[in-house]
C-alpha cells in the first residue's frame, strides 16, 4: 500500500536535518596559528567551505623602520623577520646592499656566513619539526626538537652573541670572528642533533597517526604549487627541484657537495619529509665547511662602507672622523635599485633595496617566504577537513614576524 | 640567458615595453607601460620558451617629488628554465591603478593587497581588493613617504561582537 | 762705383715677424676653459672654483669664500691646469679662468694632493670630534670621507695649545682646532669692518687672537661661528646644546629688525635652538647680526602657553572657553569708541589680515593703533633701528583695509582718560611698558600674546598666541619685499597662530570666515592687498623634505644635511590627514 511518505515520515530519524554552516574563528591568540594569525573558517560539518585570512596582528612595520634608520641599523630589524632563522636574514639583506655597492666580501666572511645560516636553517627545521608533531599529539618529538634546538642555539650565543637575534652580518662581511674551538663543539653538538633527529624521524615516519593525519592532506600539485609563488621545501616537496643553493649559487655553496631533496606528493608528509632530509644534507653541509673554511679576514677593507679598528677610532682624528661619518651618516649606498635572493629555510627570501645615495634605505622591500605559502591556504584548504588545517597550517611554516614584516 | 628574455619581450611588445637596462649585478630588467603589464605577464607565462611559472614577487616604491610617483616592481622568475626578469611599470597618482595580474598568478594576491594597504594603488580584476596588514578603518598609506614614521590614527568605535562571526572586517563580510 | 754705396742708406735691419698674438676668444666677451673635459663658459675673471660649480664639479676648499677676499692658504684646492707656471698645481681659489685652458680635478696627482693636504692639517687636530659641536657639520670630516680615507701615520704626540679660550660674549675658540684658515679674520677686517681678530705666532703654534685685553665683541661675532669650518670658533649660546643630525632646519626669519634676514631655523622636537643665516644676495648676503642670532630664545622661554582670565594670576581656561568669553566681553564694546584695537607690528601679515577682518568687519572700528618694540641700533650693514619685523606689512594692511594707524601713545593717553574701556592686543609687544600699569584699568583687555612682558600681566583675558616658528607666514620688510617663513613645529602647549585666534574671535562674533591654515587665508585676504606685495607668491618657500628627481635623489634638507629626526608632519601631507593628526587643542 502506498502510504503518504511526505506528510507523515515514518519516524523522525528519517528527517531531514536542518543544517547551518558554522563560521568559526581561530586566533589571533591560538597555539596552532603560528605567530598571530586569524583564520576564520566557515564549516559545513567537518569541511572547510570556506577560510579567510586575517594578518596584520604581528606587523610592526619593518619596511617604514628601515628607512628611518642607516643601514647597518636595519641587521636588527631584519633579525625579527623570520627569527627562527635571524642569521639568514642578516645574510639576505647584506647580499643585496653589497650587490648594490658591488662590495666583495673576503671569503672567511662567505664561509662564516654560510655556517650561520645553515645552522639556523637547521633550528628552523627543527622548530618545525617540533611544533608540527606538538600539534598532531606527539609532545616528545616537541621536546626532543627543542633540545637539539637549544643546543644549536648555545653554540649560536657563543658566535654572535645571541640565541635568537643575531644582527650577526654587517655590510661588508660579518661582525665577529668564530671563537678558538667553537668548529668542534659545533661538531660535538651536531652528532647530538643527529642522534635527536633520527630519534624524532622514528618516532614520525612510520607512525600511523602521522601518517594519517599528513598523507594526503594538504596536497599541492607542482603546478599549483608554482602559481601560488610557493619556494624552497614545500615547493621542492610538490616536485619542483628549486633550490636557489644549486640553481644560482651565492657566497660558497658552489664549493659545497650536497644534494637537493624533491618529494613526489606535494602533501604534509612530504613537507615534513623535505625538512628531515635537508637535516641531514646541512649537516653535511656544516661538516664540510668546517674542513675547508680558511683563516682571513672578516670583513671587508673597503672604508667607505666598514668602521676602522676600535684603536684608530680612540687614538686618531682619522679613524674618529671615519668611524663617525659612517655611524651618524651612514655608509653611502650607490644610488639604484637591486634584487637580491637567497635560500632562507622556507623558500626564496628576496630582498628589493632602492637607494637613493644617502646613507638610508630609500626603500627595502621584503619577499617572505613564508607569504605566498600562507596566502594559498584559503585556496589549498577549500573542500577539506578541519582537522587537515593544522598540520596544513604546520607544513608550510609561516613564521608571523616575515609575513607579517 | 635572461636578457634573451628582454630582448624577446622588446620584439613581441615594442610597444609596451621600454628602456631594457642591465642592473646592477647583472640584472635584466625593463619597464612596462602600465595597461599592458597583464599581456606582457601571460605571454610570460605561457610562452614555453619564457616559463615563467612561479609567482612573481610585486613590490612597489613611492618615488616622492618625481612623475610619475609610484612604480610598481615585478620581479618574474622561472624555475625550468633559470632566469629572472625585472619589471618596473611607472604609475602617475592620478591614475593610481594596474591591471591585476592575480587572473594569471593566483600567488600575486596578497603582493597586490600589500601595495594597495601600503601604497593605495588599485589593481582592478583583483578579486578581493582590501587591504591586507592594516585594519580596515585606517586612514592613509603608510609606506607612502609623505605618511610620518611615527602616525597618529583617528579614535575608531569598537566593532560590536557579533562581527567577529561574520568575518574580517565590513570589506569581508560576505 | 765706391761713392755709390757710400751713399746707399744701408737697409734698415731685418726685423723677425712678430709672432703671432693669442687667437680670438671662442666667445667673445667670455672666456671658455675645460674643467674635467666639460667646457665651461664664464665672465672674465671668474675663479676656477666659481667656474667649476656652474657645471657642478665641487671642489673642495677650506679657506675660500666667496664673499671673503682669497688668501689661498689652506691648499686644498690646488688643481692641474695647463697654464700652470713649471707645471705645478694651483690653487682654484685664486687662479681666474684663461681662454682654452685645460684644468683637471680628478687626475691622480689631484687626488694624492688632497689627501696630502688633509694628512698635514690632520697631523695637530686634536681628536675632539665626540666632544665638538661642529661635528655632523664639519668640513673636516666631510672633506676626509670623501678625499682621503687613509688612517693616520702620526707617531709623536700632537701639538698642544689652549682649549677654552673666550673671544668674546658670544664667541669661545678651541686654539688646538683652529686650521688657520683665516676665514674670520677676513671676515672681521672686511665684511664686518671691524678687524678684532689676527693670527699670532708662527709655524705650528699660529693662533687666532683678539688684541691683547680687547674682546671680540662685534655685533657681527658670531658669523664667525658659520664660517670657520671645523669647530675651532663655536657659540657660546650653541656650546653643548644638542647635535646637529637631531635637529632639523626650517627656512624662518629674524625678527630681530625691519630688515627680515633670512635664516634657518635648528629645532628639535617644540624647541629652537638656534639660527643661522640663509643665503639672500638682496636681504642679508650670508650674515646676521648677534642681536637677531640670540633672538630665538623668545621663541622658546617666557612663553604663553594657557589662556587665563583675570589680571595677575588669574585663572587658568580652555582656550576656546576664553575666546568665547573674550568675545562675550568684546561685543558690547563693538561699534563704538570705547574700544580700541592694537596691533603689532610683530605680527605676520597673515595675523595682521585675519585680525583686520574682525576689526573691520565684527568690531567695526575704523582705527587701529600701532604697537612694537621700540627702536633700537641702527648700522649701515644689516641692522635697522625699527625692532619690528613687519611693520611695512601693517601698514599695506591698514591700507586695503581702510584702517586708520595711530602711534600707541595715544592708545595710552586714552586709556590714562578713560575715553576707552577696552581694547584687543594682537601681539604684546609696545613701544613704551612703562605705560603698562595703566592698562590696568581698562574693563576689558583681550591681549593675544606669545610671550610674557610687562604688559600681559594687566590682561582681563589672555589669549596664548604662537610666533612665527609655529606657523606658515609672511613679513615684509622695510624695503617692501614680501618674504615666506615656514612652520618648524606645531604651535606649542594651547597656543594658536595669532590669525587663528583673530579667526576663531571673529566666529563667535558673528563672521562666516573659517580657514584652516594660514595659506587659505591669504588666498582669500591676500587679494585685497592688491599688488602691494609685487611678484611675491605665497608658496615660494620650496617644502623642506621634498625630494625632487629621480635618480640621484637628494637626501636631506634644503642645506644638504641628514633631515635628522624628524616629528611633525611633512608639508605633503594631505590636509585632512594633517588636521586629523593635529593634537587635541
Amino acid at each position: 500500500m502506498q502510504s503518504n511518505d511526505r506528510q507523515m515520515p515514518a519516524s523522525d530519524l528519517d528527517a531531514p536535518m536542518p543544517s547551518k554552516r558554522m563560521v568559526l574563528n581561530m586566533g589571533p591568540s591560538h597555539p596552532a596559528m603560528h605567530g598571530v594569525t586569524r583564520a576564520v573558517v566557515e564549516l559545513d560539518g567537518e569541511s572547510i567551505v570556506q577560510m579567510k585570512l586575517d594578518i596584520g596582528f604581528l606587523h610592526r612595520g619593518f619596511e617604514k623602520s628601515c628607512e628611518s634608520v642607516t643601514w647597518n641599523q636595519c641587521f636588527p630589524y631584519t633579525d625579527r623577520l623570520n627569527y627562527v632563522s635571524a642569521i639568514m636574514n642578516n645574510v639576505g639583506f647584506a647580499l643585496a646592499v653589497e650587490k648594490l655597492c658591488q662590495l666583495e666580501i673576503p671569503e672567511r666572511a662567505s664561509w662564516l656566513r654560510v655556517i650561520g645560516s645553515e645552522v639556523h636553517r637547521i633550528c628552523d627545521h627543527l622548530t618545525l619539526i617540533g611544533a608540527m608533531g606538538m600539534e598532531l599529539g606527539a609532545m616528545t618529538v616537541f621536546l626532543y626538537a627543542i633540545e637539539a634546538r637549544d643546543l644549536l642555539w648555545d653554540r649560536l650565543t657563543e658566535l654572535c652573541g645571541a640565541r635568537l637575534t643575531s644582527s650577526y652580518c654587517r655590510i661588508g662581511g660579518v661582525a665577529r670572528d668564530m671563537p678558538e674551538g667553537w668548529d668542534q663543539k659545533v661538531i660535538q653538538s651536531l652528532d647530538r642533533v643527529a642522534e635527536l633527529r633520527e630519534e624524532i624521524n622514528g618516532l614520525l615516519a612510520r607512525n600511523r597517526i602521522f601518517m594519517d593525519r599528513t598523507q594526503g592532506t594538504g596536497v599541492v600539485t607542482r603546478e599549483q604549487a608554482l602559481e601560488f609563488g610557493f619556494a624552497g621545501p614545500c615547493l621542492r616537496a610538490s616536485g619542483e627541484p628549486w633550490d636557489l643553493r644549486k640553481a644560482s649559487p651565492y657566497l660558497v655553496y658552489d664549493r659545497l657537495d650536497f644534494d637537493i631533496p624533491v618529494g613526489a606528493n606535494g602533501d604534509n608528509f612530504d613537507r615534513y619529509m623535505m625538512r628531515i632530509e635537508e637535516l641531514r644534507q646541512s649537516d653535511r653541509i656544516l661538516r664540510q665547511c668546517f674542513q675547508k673554511i680558511g683563516p682571513g679576514e672578516i670583513i671587508a677593507s673597503d672604508p667607505r662602507y666598514v668602521l676602522p679598528p676600535k684603536p684608530e677610532v680612540y687614538g686618531t682624528i682619522e679613524g674618529v672622523m671615519h668611524h663617525f661619518k659612517i655611524v651618524m651618516e651612514g655608509i653611502k649606498v650607490p644610488a639604484g635599485e637591486a634584487y637580491s635572493y637567497t635560500e632562507a629555510a622556507n623558500g626564496e627570501l628576496g630582498f628589493y633595496v632602492v637607494s637613493d645615495g644617502g646613507g638610508r634605505p630609500y626603500k627595502l622591500g621584503l619577499r617572505a617566504p613564508g607569504w605566498p605559502m600562507t596566502a594559498s591556504l584559503p585556496h589549498i584548504m577549500k573542500g577539506k577537513l578541519l582537522a587537515d588545517l593544522i598540520p596544513t597550517f604546520d607544513s608550510i611554516n609561516m613564521i608571523g614576524g616575515e609575513v607579517e614584516q | 640567458m635572461s636578457k634573451a628574455v628582454i630582448a624577446a619581450l622588446l620584439e613581441r611588445f615594442p610597444d609596451a615595453v621600454y628602456q631594457p637596462y642591465v642592473g646592477v649585478g647583472g640584472d635584466a630588467c625593463a619597464f612596462v607601460q602600465k595597461d599592458r603589464i597583464a599581456d606582457v605577464c601571460r605571454f610570460l607565462r605561457d610562452d614555453p620558451a619564457m616559463d615563467f611559472k612561479m609567482a612573481p614577487y610585486v613590490t612597489a616604491v613611492d618615488y616622492l617629488g618625481a612623475n610619475p610617483r609610484f612604480e610598481v616592481v615585478y620581479n618574474l622568475v622561472s624555475t625550468s628554465k633559470n632566469h629572472r626578469v625585472r619589471l618596473r611599470v611607472k604609475v602617475p597618482e592620478a591614475e593610481l591603478s594596474v591591471p591585476s595580474i592575480t587572473p594569471i598568478w593566483r600567488g600575486a594576491d596578497w603582493f597586490e593587497r600589500y601595495c594597495l594597504d601600503m601604497y593605495g594603488i588599485q589593481f582592478p580584476g583583483h578579486p578581493d581588493p582590501r587591504r591586507l596588514l592594516m585594519y580596515d578603518e585606517f586612514v592613509g598609506h603608510p609606506l607612502r613617504k609623505d605618511y610620518p614614521l611615527k602616525g597618529r590614527q583617528p579614535i575608531i568605535p569598537e566593532r560590536e561582537i557579533d562581527d567577529l562571526f561574520r568575518g574580517p572586517g565590513p570589506a569581508g563580510r560576505s | 762705383m765706391a761713392e755709390n754705396n757710400a751713399n746707399v742708406p744701408s737697409a734698415p735691419p731685418a726685423v723677425a715677424p712678430k709672432p703671432p698674438g693669442p687667437p680670438p676668444p671662442k666667445n667673445p666677451g667670455m672666456v671658455t676653459c675645460t674643467i674635467d673635459g666639460r667646457e665651461v663658459i664664464s665672465k672674465p675673471g671668474t675663479s676656477v672654483i666659481e667656474a667649476a660649480k656652474t657645471i657642478g664639479v665641487e671642489i673642495p676648499y677650506y679657506c675660500y669664500h666667496k664673499r671673503l677676499s682669497i688668501a689661498a692658504n689652506c691648499r686644498m684646492c690646488l688643481v692641474e691646469m695647463t697654464n700652470a707656471p713649471g707645471g705645478k698645481l694651483m690653487p682654484a681659489c685664486q687662479m681666474p679662468v684663461a681662454e682654452g685652458v685645460a684644468v683637471q680635478t680628478q687626475s691622480n696627482r689631484v687626488l694624492d694632493q688632497r689627501r696630502a693636504t688633509l694628512e698635514f692639517l690632520l697631523l695637530n687636530h686634536p681628536v675632539d670630534c665626540a666632544i665638538c659641536d661642529q661635528a655632523g657639520e664639519c668640513k673636516l670630516q666631510d672633506y676626509y670621507f670623501q678625499h682621503d680615507l687613509k688612517p693616520s701615520r702620526l707617531d709623536v704626540p700632537k701639538v698642544e695649545k689652549e682649549k677654552r679660550v673666550v673671544l668674546g660674549p658670544l664667541v669661545v675658540l678651541d686654539q688646538e682646532r683652529c686650521i688657520l684658515c683665516t676665514r674670520c679674520v677676513r671676515f672681521m677686517s672686511e665684511v664686518a669692518k671691524n678687524p678684532q681678530l689676527g693670527v699670532a705666532e708662527r709655524g705650528n703654534q699660529s693662533t687666532i687672537v683678539t688684541f691683547p685685553g680687547k674682546p671680540l665683541d662685534s655685533k657681527y661675532s658670531g658669523n664667525v661661528v658659520d664660517l670657520c669650518p671645523v669647530g675651532a670658533l663655536t657659540s657660546r649660546e650653541f656650546r653643548f646644546a644638542g647635535r646637529v643630525w637631531f635637529m632639523s632646519s626650517a627656512q624662518s626669519l629674524c625678527t630681530g629688525c625691519a630688515r627680515g634676514c633670512n635664516t634657518f631655523l635648528d629645532y628639535m622636537s617644540e624647541s629652537t635652538y638656534r639660527y643661522r643665516p640663509r643665503e639672500n644676495e638682496a636681504v642679508n648676503q650670508e650674515w646676521m647680526c648677534d642681536d637677531g642670532r640670540l633672538s630665538y630664545k623668545s621663541l622658546n622661554v617666557d612663553r604663553v602657553l594657557a589662556a587665563r582670565e583675570g589680571r595677575g594670576e588669574g585663572k587658568a581656561l580652555p582656550r576656546q572657553e576664553a575666546v568665547t568669553r573674550a568675545a562675550e566681553v568684546l561685543k558690547p564694546l563693538a561699534q563704538s569708541k570705547k574700544l580700541a584695537a592694537l596691533f603689532s607690528p610683530v605680527a605676520s601679515l597673515e595675523d595682521l589680515l585675519s585680525a583686520a577682518v574682525v576689526v573691520k568687519e565684527a568690531l567695526g572700528l575704523t582705527r587701529v593703533y600701532v604697537g612694537g618694540r621700540p627702536d633700537g641700533w641702527q648700522d649701515d650693514l644689516l641692522k635697522r633701528a625699527d625692532e619690528n619685523p613687519n611693520r611695512k606689512g601693517l601698514e599695506l594692511v591698514a591700507q586695503a583695509f581702510g584702517l586708520e594707524l595711530r602711534p600707541f601713545s595715544e592708545l595710552a593717553s586714552a586709556v590714562a582718560a578713560g575715553s576707552v574701556k577696552g581694547v584687543w592686543a594682537v601681539g604684546a609687544e609696545v613701544p613704551d611698558l612703562a605705560q603698562a600699569p595703566g592698562f590696568g584699568k581698562l574693563e576689558a583687555f583681550v591681549c593675544q600674546a606669545y610671550g610674557t612682558n610687562a604688559l600681559t600681566p594687566q590682561a582681563t583675558l589672555l589669549l596664548p598666541a604662537a610666533p612665527h616658528s609655529e606657523m606658515d607666514g609672511t613679513f615684509v620688510n622695510f624695503e617692501g619685499r614680501a618674504q615666506r617663513f615656514e612652520l618648524a613645529y606645531w604651535p606649542r602647549g594651547a597656543s594658536r597662530p595669532h590669525w587663528a585666534l583673530a579667526a576663531e574671535l571673529g566666529a563667535a562674533l558673528g563672521l562666516g570666515y573659517r580657514w584652516q591654515t594660514s595659506r587659505e587665508l591669504f588666498e582669500e585676504l591676500g587679494k585685497r592687498l592688491s599688488g602691494a606685495l609685487g611678484d611675491f607668491q605665497w608658496d615660494s618657500l620650496p617644502s623642506v623634505g621634498k625630494r625632487s628627481g629621480l635618480t640621484p635623489l637628494q637626501a636631506g634638507t634644503v642645506d644638504g644635511r641628514l633631515p635628522g629626526y624628524r616629528e611633525r608632519v611633512a608639508p605633503e601631507v594631505s590636509e585632512d590627514a594633517r588636521l586629523a593628526l593635529v593634537r587635541n587643542p
